[in-house]
């Protein structure tokens, strides 16, 4: 069984009511905060994160290291407090599966430092093929440091089926 | 051509591969991954409740994928940079099988010493586990 979608999604939709709905959903909500949450980066969950991950660059398993940091994809496992704003509309049925992580790093992080993340749904779409038509909902948790420089982006793509 | 070490961007061209690897996804290597990440779920700790979860057996946590992903680059580009990486989980990778990592250059800049790389991770029966991509930026 997958976690994750094993079809090719490459059609687009057609039915028209479903995609009014979906669009009224996204201008709604795309782009709305709903989440603000502070996490601690400390070392030795970084190096064992890093160690679990079969790195090997003292860069993120050498706390002594001059340039010691988070791995890049370290903000992944921060979640927000709420997985969608409050009264966000059910779309799609069930509770969705993880469909990936897009991360991006803008700065290294160090470890005592404290992050703020700032959650946002940045998408809404939707995809059709071999598994149906799916929907997409995109997560996005930006981390800023305490000097509020942005330091990482985090997209997760929930997958949905549609209704 | 399959290169284990990149000194400087200037030794790739478009169409290298990554060297191969089978990162370790034994059940002590995902147990400590979870407790760094907490992330402690049993469908990645304990095979008979997967199991119980519809799964063939454990599955190893997408995030931690990314991550081999990530660990991989820095051992063909060592001081590089990842600026960004995307995974995709299209099917399940489970705990205690073999996985093969492979990547390959797909684009350069010259100017910004940035390269482009195609992901994915091979499941041990041949599934396709994950697809993703890269920008990654070396040294002047």
């Amino acid at each position: 069984m997958p976690y994750g979608p094993e079809a090719e999604m490459t059609q687009p939709m057609d039915d028209e009511n479903s995609k009014a709905d979906l669009a009224t959903v996204r201008e709604q909500w795309v782009g709305i905060e709903f989440d603000w949450t502070t996490f601690e980066m400390s070392a030795p969950s970084m190096v064992a994160w890093a160690e679990a991950c079969g790195e090997t660059d003292p860069r993120f398993t050498d706390p002594n290291h001059h340039d010691f940091q988070a791995h890049p994809g370290f903000t992944t496992h921060c979640m927000s407090g709420r997985v969608f704003p409050k009264e966000f509309p059910q779309i799609g049925g069930g509770f969705g599966i993880d469909g990936g992580k897009r991360v991006e790093v803008h700065a290294p992080i160090r470890s005592g430092e404290t992050l703020t993340a700032t959650t946002t749904i940045a998408d809404i779409f939707e995809k059709t093929g071999r598994s149906g038509t799916m929907i997409f909902i995109v997560q996005r948790m930006e981390f800023r440091n305490e000097a509020d420089d942005l330091v990482s982006t985090v997209d997760w793509k929930m997958i949905k089926k549609a209704e | 051509m399959s290169v284990t070490q990149i000194a400087k961007f200037e030794d790739l061209e478009i169409g290298d591969d990554l060297p191969e690897e089978s990162p370790d996804v034994s059940m002590p290597k995902v147990m400590a991954f979870c407790q760094a990440a907490k992330h402690v779920f049993e469908r990645f700790v304990d095979h008979e409740a997967a199991r119980k979860e519809g799964f063939p057996a454990a599955i190893v946590p997408g995030i931690m994928s990314q991550g081999f992903l990530a660990s991989m680059i820095h051992r063909w580009a060592p001081g590089c940079k990842i600026l960004e990486i995307d995974t995709v989980f299209r099917g399940s990778l489970l705990v205690d099988s073999k996985i093969t990592m492979t990547g390959a250059v797909t684009d350069t800049d010259e100017e910004a010493l940035i390269v482009e790389l195609d992901l994915a991770i091979i499941a041990e029966d041949g599934r396709t586990g994950v697809i993703g991509t890269a920008r990654v930026q070396f040294e002047r």
